[in-house]
């Protein structure tokens, strides 16, 4: 789990604000001082409660939202703010995106065919027609659909089909990362782990990596090998899933873990959420910032805070023993 | 609560046992009996795909139009009669040898102010011409210089309010564009223009499409900025598609029926522009024949001959309300929400 330093950083966050102006000069920052690696062939998370800016970092990095601060890191190149065309064209070749909403993120006046081979028609990444349209079988085969497919409009498809189309558009790229934002919190419950488990078997056969923006833990902690816990704008921990769920040490993640449902009447029964106000933040006068704990294990808290903190972990490692 | 656990299982228990009982009554004369569990039983074979099959029929857009469009009786008989109309003006003229420069019965005053018959359709007029043939060339030339008009319209104000709608940069100039030119008067640019560049097809031709394009382009802007902003559009984006391109495959797809519908609009309002505009003696010059002109010569005859005035009302009434009505059921059958 430690070997984090030995393994290639792919995407490189640094100190990124993404800032909106909302009329005059006031401006509305969605994300604080950003600052994450994401390693080749993981499988990063961002979760935290609506509005707290997973989206917006995810968007950011795909060149949606501007960063106001900070700079976006791709394989040691720098894709924030002003890049060239060529750059520009790079990073949407190999950053593709994943969105939550299946019926809103098709044209519903184009063909599936057309939908899936856009990507491919812009970069111009087949030989012949014939090529163009194997290529398009095959993406459509590799996600469970059917070639005879092609000819039909998005408004025909379910709503699984329907993102299962969305991710063959995005593999068809052959992509290095793959942002999905909350790719599964459209879907019915029946299809959620379909679409789970095409994209963990997609992640294996073409070496991706994800970063995965989720609201629902019992998702995270089964798709992710990271976590960043994320909260108005500011992450305030990050760490190996496991280790996130077992030794949880910001009072948010304490109480984000706190509110999961448990499938047992007796658990479910005696679980006690435990509400986190931001007052709670800032313990003591000094400005907190990112601060290790443990080898890969993150925590946003200042000198005092992070006495406490360390107190609580020491605390559960006792208890796990 | 152990009570009531019992009583909520007790069913359970029970069923069990009864299906045994049933299962060895009915084993006594099982035929099967004997026969081993290969024999008995085969694999279901399980086809994953089979569940992904869509069964409805291939649905096409254009078809579906045409269906929808053709189901209301009402529609295709306004249909037929526009065709009908449409091509007798553009087809009719070409056969009479009707010249507005030329009165070859103005000197028989027996030829004058005829009522309409078998002979003459529509009657004659002050100079001894058949309205009929009039009425027709008129027609003609009022549908020309609308059509005209109106393609050169849509086609630049679509073009312009696309990028209009996509370029929050470009609104910042052509929002005043359009402000300064909506309020120019239309009857005065007329005016102006028609003592500067003459009358004729080409000068009426400009002048109805010199400002009206500007309308065009704002309404398109606006339909645009509606759906600009929508995820898909930004799905494109993340694909790397060009602007025109999601013009072209993401927008102009979807506002197919309001262009439709402004079309259909459009074009029974530059028909009565032309005839207010010859009215005025703004439009088609003398030598041409033209609706406006017509009805505003024959305005003197209304109380002793009111035919002559009707006819041509008539006639630009049917052609405006057809093709109106015509054009707004293509605009509703091109909205997909109404098929099927």
């Amino acid at each position: 789990m430690s070997t984090n330093s030995e393994r290639e950083v792919l995407v490189s966050v640094r100190h990124v604000d993404v800032s909106f102006d909302v009329g005059g000069k006031k401006k509305f920052v969605a994300v604080k001082d950003a600052n994450f690696d994401i390693y080749k062939g993981e499988t990063f998370a961002i979760v935290g409660e609506s509005g707290s800016g997973k989206t917006t970092i995810g968007r950011a990095i795909i060149r949606i939202n501007p960063c106001s601060a900070g700079e976006i890191l791709f394989k040691g190149q720098r894709i924030s703010g002003k890049i060239s065309h060529k750059e520009d064209m790079d990073v949407i070749r190999n950053i593709q995106m994943i969105f939550q909403d299946p019926a809103a993120s098709l044209n519903e006046r184009a063909t599936i065919e057309y939908c899936i081979s856009e990507g491919l028609l812009n970069f111009h990444l087949y030989k012949d027609e014939a090529d163009r349209i194997a290529k398009v079988d095959k993406a459509l085969e590799d996600v469970g659909l059917l070639p005879e497919h092609k000819s039909r409009y998005p408004h025909e498809f379910s709503g699984g089909q329907r993102q299962r189309v969305g991710i063959a558009r995005a593999m068809i790229m052959e992509p290095e990362l793959i942002i999905a934002d909350e790719p599964i919190s459209a879907l019915d419950v029946s299809i959620r782990a379909q679409v789970l488990n095409l994209m963990n078997k997609l992640k294996k056969e073409k070496n991706l990596t994800y970063l995965f923006i989720a609201h629902d833990l019992s998702v995270v902690r089964f798709i992710a090998d990271r976590i960043a816990v994320i909260h108005l704008g500011r992450i305030v921990e990050i760490a190996d899933s496991e280790t996130l769920f077992q030794y949880p040490v910001h009072p948010y993640t304490v109480s984000l873990l706190s509110a999961v449902p448990m499938p047992d009447p007796i658990i479910e029964k005696n679980r006690t959420s435990i509400e986190y106000s931001a007052d709670e933040k800032y313990e003591g006068q000094q400005e907190p910032v990112m601060r290790e704990i443990r080898p890969g294990h993150f925590v946003f808290a200042n000198d005092e805070e992070i006495v406490k903190y360390e107190e609580r972990i020491k605390m559960l490692e006792n208890l796990r023993k | 609560m152990n009570d009531r656990r019992k009583h909520m299982f007790d069913h359970l228990s029970v069923e069990p046992v009864l299906n045994a009982t049933e299962a060895e009554a009915q084993a006594s004369v099982d035929p099967t009996e004997g026969m081993t569990d290969e024999e008995l039983f085969s694999f279901a074979e399980f086809d994953e795909k089979k569940s992904e099959k869509i069964t409805t029929p291939a649905y096409s857009y254009w078809k579906s139009v045409w269906k929808t469009f053709i189901k209301n009786k009402f529609t295709v008989a306004v249909t037929i009669l526009v065709v009908i109309v449409v091509s007798f003006a553009i087809i009719y003229p070409t056969f009479s040898d009707y010249d507005p420069m030329n009165a070859p019965n103005i000197n028989n005053p027996e030829m004058k102010h005829l009522k309409p018959s078998f002979e003459h359709i529509f009657g004659t007029d002050n100079i001894g011409n058949e309205v009929f043939d009039v009425v027709w060339a008129g027609a003609r030339n009022s549908l020309i210089v609308s059509l005209a008009a109106t393609a050169i319209n849509m086609v630049v104000g679509i073009a312009v309010g696309a990028l209009w709608g996509f370029s929050k940069k470009m609104d910042k100039w052509m929002i005043e564009i359009y402000n300064i030119i909506s309020n120019v008067p239309f009857l005065l640019l007329a005016m102006i223009l028609s003592y500067v560049i003459g009358n004729g097809f080409g000068p009426l031709i400009f002048t109805m499409t010199i400002t009206n394009w500007i309308y065009v382009a704002y309404f398109i802007r606006t339909q645009v900025m509606i759906i600009r902003d929508r995820e898909y559009n930004l799905a494109s984006k993340c694909l790397g598609t060009k602007t025109w391109t999601m013009i072209i495959k993401n927008i102009l797809p979807y506002l197919i029926s309001v262009i439709m519908t402004y079309i259909s609009r459009e074009i029974p309002s530059l028909i009565s522009y032309e005839v207010f505009l010859s009215y005025m003696g703004l439009g088609l010059g003398s030598d041409y024949a033209s609706l406006g002109r017509t009805i505003s010569q024959y305005t003197t005859f209304m109380t002793g001959h009111p035919h002559l005035f009707w006819i041509p009302v008539a006639v630009m009434a049917v052609i405006s309300v057809s093709l109106y009505i015509m054009g707004q059921k293509l605009a509703d059958a091109a909205d997909p929400r109404t098929h099927r």
